[in-house]
């Protein structure tokens, strides 16, 4: 016995407090926010944002995320040299902490949020519950590519203050930054609901 | 036309199936049994806990700003970093964009959402009801989800054995305040159910609506 949605009785549900209003209203009667039945444009703008962030992500990877000067000689490092170099010093460990954080959740999320969005803009009506298990699980995880940046600008205060070495941060890092933030944002526009719009009207 | 919606009615965020959740007791949880996605938890002490864990936060990230984060002893020269110089020497570096992010990021947003969390916990609590705490809890729910509290802590362990072969590095006492703090800051909106809470905050202006 399958329920029945709220769009189908013409009710918006608020992103913010989910309270049920008509879906006629332009504003949640409860918070305020903008109401709309599903999120305006919602596979343009992340469709957009995933752009964006696939272009970001490739001066994320060829700059370098830090800069190390020692004795007038500077080092650069990208984020897949930082992790090969880890590899070399023994931290295994580590390496793959940088390099799930760095390279397989970005790249994971890119994949999971444009395959989402083909699978409603081709309308497919199979297994909505793991493409909707699957974009939950890209928006949970996105922030954690942040570690890298947050290494960098740990390492670049502790080691400034001793003079003996200075490590700078590369333009990497915000490039890299900016992908992170980007793919959330990218996230939040995405609507799920679509998922299961397809076959909802196949039902009714 | 629109059928009006019966109180206790939701709609699952991830797939707009209708559930009745009214008449949920202390302890249950509903959850949406065509995606799995979570819907609801009520607890009655949530508010209390909500405010308990923020105000423990707020404490421990106080401490964790006055106090050495991370000592660092390279050929007999000693330099302390405090948690604040994180991103200050980004700035001074150069990068004022990449400071202002992982400050906004590890300590600005983060306390933000603590610091209107107790306020507004505390008003519930002693049942008040001001019209100002529905646009700031708003900010709150939109804001909650750009902490990284957690993921900067990661980050820490990680440069510690980054740099584990060029000098010796002490943790001070602000390391453990801020691993306290991002606790505090996961069990505070953990304890922030937004159906539960915007309910109560809706009873609240209905009470003082009717006097
Ligand atoms: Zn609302
Ligand atoms: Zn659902």
């Amino acid at each position: 016995m399958q329920g029945k949605t709220a769009a189908s009785r013409n009710l918006a549900s608020c992103h913010i407090c989910l309270k049920l209003a008509d879906a006629s209203l332009h504003e949640c009667p409860r918070c305020g926010e903008p109401l709309h039945l599903r999120k305006s444009n919602s596979l343009q703008r992340t469709l957009a944002l995933l752009v964006t962030a696939c272009v970001l992500y490739i001066p994320a990877n060829i700059l370098p995320i830090m800069v190390t000067d020692q004795f007038g000689n500077s080092t650069d490092s990208t984020i897949l040299g930082g992790v090969v170099l880890l590899i070399d010093m023994g931290s295994v460990p580590i390496a793959a902490i940088i390099f799930i954080a760095s390279v397989m959740v970005p790249l994971g999320k890119l994949i999971a949020l444009f395959y989402v969005c083909w699978s409603v803009g081709t309308g497919r009506t199979t297994d909505p519950r793991q493409r909707t298990v699957l974009y939950r699980a890209a928006e949970l995880i996105g922030k954690w590519s942040m570690v890298d940046v947050f290494v960098v600008s740990i390492l670049v205060a502790l080691v400034h203050l001793t003079g003996l070495l200075v490590i700078l941060p590369g333009a990497a890092a915000v490039a890299f930054a900016g992908v992170v933030i980007v793919t959330i944002v990218a996230a939040e526009s995405f609507d799920p609901r679509m998922i299961w719009d397809q076959q909802d009207v196949i039902n009714e | 036309m629109a059928t009006p919606a019966s109180a206790g009615l939701v709609a699952c965020p991830s797939c707009d199936l209708l559930f009745d959740v009214g008449g949920m007791r202390h302890g249950e949880k509903a959850v949406c049994t065509r995606c799995g996605d979570f819907l609801t938890r009520v607890r009655d002490d949530c508010f209390l806990k909500l405010q308990s864990y923020a105000i423990s936060g707020l404490v421990s990230l106080m401490i964790a700003c006055a106090f050495p984060f991370l000592s660092f002893e390279s050929s007999g020269l000693e330099s302390i970093m405090t948690l604040p110089q994180t991103a200050q020497q980004l700035y001074d570096q150069g990068r004022p964009d990449l400071a202002f992010l992982v400050a906004g990021f590890i300590i600005v947003i983060p306390a933000a959402v603590l610091g209107l969390l107790t306020v507004l916990s505390t008003c519930i609590i002693r049942q008040r009801y001001y019209p100002w705490m529905v646009p700031v809890t708003r900010l709150v729910f939109h804001v909650q989800n750009w902490s990284m509290v957690e993921v900067f802590f990661i980050g820490v362990l990680v440069s510690l054995v980054k740099i584990a072969h060029m000098a010796t590095v002490v943790i001070g006492i602000s390391f453990w305040a801020y691993g306290a703090f991002a606790l505090c800051f996961v069990a505070s909106v953990g304890n922030l159910d937004r159906l539960q809470y915007w309910n109560e905050l809706e009873r609240l202006a209905g009470l003082k609506r009717a006097g």
